[in-house]
């Protein structure tokens, strides 16, 4: 543990943030923010996705630099210029993503790139260390197993533990229960008021707010990098006014949406469940979508969403269930998802796109394996430069170029040619993941044309985002995912910040059918 | 937490869209890049060269002689290049599909094995029967020696570069055991073979030159590989290297192309060991592979895998090797410094891929610690 001369840990006030701006590019990612971390508490910090949360987190364990402000440990003036001296000054940061080398054991974790580590490794002493703590917390993390043979919520109790045996005064905890299902969730709440107990406070930031019910003191609000809350009781607090306040004003009718005619049911799910060891996966959904109509998946990012869309496009074995496009089941095989006319446009262009591959080839890949523009096996390359062409010029790429290689274009371009290879036919089901993120206005109102456009010609269209505004632009009908399972469905007019907040932060009671 | 400052960038799921990755996983080099590697090569084995008392431009003049200079240097080399270039066209396709397998050299001595066995067999038959039956044995050999690594990777994503490298240790054991014991006639001293069976030899085309019947293989081969990186299926196969998840989504299936590219190279290998023992030796050696695995996949990536570059990479190596033997013998030079030149060729395209190279071993390595231990 390292105590700063004149530092007494027991008064002053463990963290301090005064006035603390960040800007990335054009993105004020934090914007004169205050926080006061007091001693002996577990104070919640919750925000929507791009919040803000991380940046600050990242700021205080001195991962990356604010722009102005500055910030205070233990009474002293703190200004840390890299992690490592966040950890010596006893921040721990555990990251969503942790950080433990999953190649080793917990106890050579232990020991790797810890403050004043001695240069030799003890094996034995290194283990007992860990056996040790892990008592204390009465945990099982397993010192000789390797990370990478331990199931996620043991990781993390592994890192948090590391982070005590290296003396951490304050913990960051980002997100840590958002791939934890319940009764892990329920360890680490207890995990952390034992460490609070043992009075060491804790910045815990989440989204889900019933279990910060149980664990948090206080709780501050983000909201596009402002504190709209700052430091309010938890338990005097009403949640439902909290996840509105996350939120903000939802803005219906900024796009004139055009007037579709809703024909019959063309997508049906029914039951449809998906395991997935990296992500939540989707438990027990139902819902129909008709020809001409748009639903919108909303959720926070990580509560399903990817695995929805690997379903709904084939991608995927179901765990259970069926998804059936006009009546013909497409489960788990992508081929036929194709061969039914399921498009899907990919959240992440690095994912939808060959990016070393030329403009044509990508346009054209959807007909690979299908023999059209092959003789004798071999692909004729005029041909498809030609079809290539007037995809391109259809979907207005630019430069419109066949032969330029995909990731030579802009976002918004690649965003377009994926959609060109996609939309080449009318889909009769459309799978839209975030179809608008990272583009430019004029590249998001072509995205969303072709989503209407889509609705129009008869097909049915999904959009699965966790931007709120591009759902309300597009969708008709929205249906909420919390951690897998559908916690609210209602038509758009319905929608309104108190009813998305509370489904999104999981504060609705789980529906079991949510088809309209 | 741990090792915190070995990780930069911060979180990767809350971080912005990242650019495409142009370069990310591509294996395969550009034309410039290997001829600026083949050119560091020769004025740095030209100062080697001159460190060590000789004049480059009579070594290098005297390896072009040798290499191109007459009938016989010319044959020389392409029967040289010949199985270099059939080895590299196999690796390319799996390269291609974004696979790295190193086992070619196990898969010659297989393919070799699997020859001499299926000749053997049809020492009675005519030639016309015993020598395509040999060829079929020798690429099927090869493939079996590739079959369980493809099997691991597709199902259990072990890594191939260790299991193929593992697999090549495999080869060079058993035919140590099989030229000791089964395979050995009863009056041969050293660990060798009966001499392969007359009706199924590979002869010489070109008398007074070692121009064999492997330069025709190798030009089919070619011409196959040609087509296949024009075809349908073998653009399929090229996107699921590029983008595995892309080609996933539209209907091709991983496992195939992992396990038929695989194949493919292992099946081009194994017809290399056939070339070895029915044509240039005529018996099965211990060191029948020569070096001819190792030096295929460098010609493989040196050539970008693509048809030209493996072709000009496995004539580049075919007269290093000629040309430095006939340097020695005219000149008095030896021919490690041609070895060495081989060295630095294969140095200075490796530092273009020096992140690629660390990012696989690091693969590798998480294979060694994992022996032994369930892998999802
Ligand atoms: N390294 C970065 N470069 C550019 N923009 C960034 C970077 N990190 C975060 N941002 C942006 O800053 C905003 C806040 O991000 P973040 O703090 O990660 O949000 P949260 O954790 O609340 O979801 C987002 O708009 C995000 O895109
Ligand atoms: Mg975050």
């Amino acid at each position: 543990m390292t105590s700063e001369p004149g530092a007494d840990p027991a008064t002053g006030t463990p963290l301090s943030v005064r006035g603390v701006s960040r800007r990335f590019g054009s993105v004020q990612a934090l914007a004169n923010v205050d926080f006061t971390l007091e001693s002996g508490e577990i104070h919640a910090l919750v925000g929507e996705n791009g919040a803000g949360k991380s940046t600050l987190a990242k700021i205080v364990a001195g991962s990356i630099r604010s722009d102005s402000g500055s910030m205070s440990l233990f009474g002293q003036p703190y200004r840390p210029t890299s992690r490592r001296e966040g950890a010596a000054a006893g921040v721990a940061h555990v990251r969503q993503q942790l950080s433990l080398v999953r190649g080793l054991t917990v106890a050579q974790n232990l020991q790797l790139g810890r403050p004043g580590a001695p240069a030799f490794f003890n094996a034995a002493s290194a283990r007992a260390e860990v056996e040790r703590w892990s008592d204390e917390f009465s945990l099982s993390v397993p010192a000789e197993t390797l990370v990478d043979d331990m199931p996620l919520a043991v990781r993390q109790q592994a890192e948090i533990l590391i982070a005590v045996a290296w003396g951490a005064r304050l913990l960051i905890l980002d997100e840590p229960s958002s791939a934890l299902g319940p009764l892990e969730t329920k360890a680490l709440i207890a995990l952390c008021h034992r460490l609070r107990s043992e009075g060491t406070p804790i910045l815990y930031i989440s989204h889900r707010l019933p279990e910060l019910a149980e664990l948090a003191d206080r709780l501050t609000v983000l909201r596009a990098g402002r504190v709209v809350v700052e430091g309010a009781d938890v338990r005097a607090a009403d949640l439902r006014e909290v996840a509105t306040l996350m939120i903000g004003d939802v803005s219906l009718l900024e796009v004139n949406r055009p007037e579709i005619e809703q024909g019959t049911t063309r997508l049906t799910v029914t039951d449809l469940s998906v395991s997935s060891t990296q992500e939540i996966g989707c438990h027990g959904l139902n819902f129909e979508v008709a020809g001409g109509e748009i639903l919108g998946v909303v959720g926070i990012a990580g509560n399903g969403q990817d695995s929805l869309a690997k379903a709904l496009t084939g991608q995927v074995k179901l765990a259970s269930g069926h998804v059936l496009v006009d009546g013909e089941d497409i489960s788990g095989s992508a081929r036929q998802a194709i061969a039914a006319g399921v498009a899907h446009l990919h959240e992440d262009r690095s994912t939808g796109l060959a990016a070393a591959f030329s403009v044509a080839d990508n346009a054209t890949a959807r007909h690979v394996r299908s023999g059209r523009f092959t003789r004798f096996g071999v692909r004729l390359a005029d041909k498809i430069a030609r079809h290539a062409g007037e995809l391109v010029e259809r979907f207005q790429v630019r430069p419109p170029e066949p032969a330029a290689r995909a990731s030579s274009l802009s976002g918004g371009n690649q965003q377009k040619l994926m959609a060109a290879r996609e939309l080449e036919k009318n889909p009769t089901v459309l799978v839209a993941h975030g179809p608008t993120k990272g583009l430019d206005p004029e590249a998001a109102k072509a995205m969303r044309d072709r989503c209407f456009a889509s609705a129009q010609a008869g097909g049915a269209v999904v959009v699965i985002s966790a931007d709120l505004d591009e759902v309300s632009d597009l969708a008709h009908r929205v249906v909420v995912l919390y951690r897998g399972r559908v916690t609210d469905a209602f038509p758009i007019e319905e929608m309104t910040s108190e009813r998305l907040g509370a489904a999104m932060a999981g504060l609705t009671e789980t529906m079991g059918d949510a088809s309209g | 937490m741990p090792v915190a400052d070995t990780f930069i960038g911060g979180d990767v799921g809350d971080a912005p869209p990242e650019p495409l990755e142009d370069e990310g996983r591509r294996l395969t080099t550009s034309l410039s890049t290997s001829c600026l590697a083949v050119l560091i090569a020769i004025v740095l084995g030209g100062l080697i060269m001159l460190m060590s008392g000789e004049n480059p431009l009579t070594a290098y003049t005297a390896m072009v002689d040798g290499a191109f200079g007459s009938k016989f240097a010319l044959g020389e080399t392409l029967s040289r290049a010949a199985p270099l270039a059939i080895v590299g066209y196999g690796t390319a396709v799996a390269l291609r599909a974004g696979l790295i397998t190193i086992g070619a050299q196990g898969q010659v001595v297989a393919g070799a094995i699997g020859a001499l066995v299926t000749a053997q067999f049809f020492e009675s038959a005519p030639s016309a029967v015993a020598i395509p039956a040999a060829a079929l044995g020798g690429a099927l050999f090869g493939m079996a020696w590739v079959l369980i690594p493809a099997l691991l990777r597709a199902h259990f994503s072990v890594n191939e570069i260790l299991s193929t490298l593992l697999f090549t240790e495999f080869a060079a054991l058993l035919i140590e055991y099989l030229l000791n014991n089964p395979l050995k006639p009863p009056t041969a001293i050293t660990p060798q073979s009966d001499p392969y069976p007359d009706n199924g030899i590979l002869g010489l085309v070109i008398d007074g030159t070692r121009f064999h019947v492997g330069v025709f293989v190798a030009v089919a081969i070619g011409l196959l590989f040609v087509w296949w990186v024009r075809s349908d299926r073998g653009f399929s196969y090229d996107l699921y290297g590029e983008n595995p998840n892309l080609a996933q989504s539209l209907g091709i299936s991983g496992n195939r192309v992992i396990v038929n590219s695989l194949l493919i190279s292992g099946a081009t290998a194994g017809l290399v060991g056939w070339i070895q023992a029915a044509g240039l030796l005529q018996r099965v050696y211990v060191e029948i592979a020569s070096d001819i695995g190792f030096f295929g996949l460098v010609v493989a990536f040196l050539g970008g895998a693509t048809p030209g570059g493996v072709l000009v990479a496995a004539l580049l190596f075919g007269a290093l090797q000629s040309g430095g033997l006939a340097m020695q013998s005219s000149e008095g030079i030896p021919a490690s410094l041609s070895d060495i030149i081989q060295a630095l060729l294969l140095l200075g395209f490796s530092i273009r891929y020096a992140p690629q190279i660390i990012r696989l071993t690091r693969g590798v390595m998480a294979n060694f610690t994992l022996i032994g231990k369930r892998r999802k």
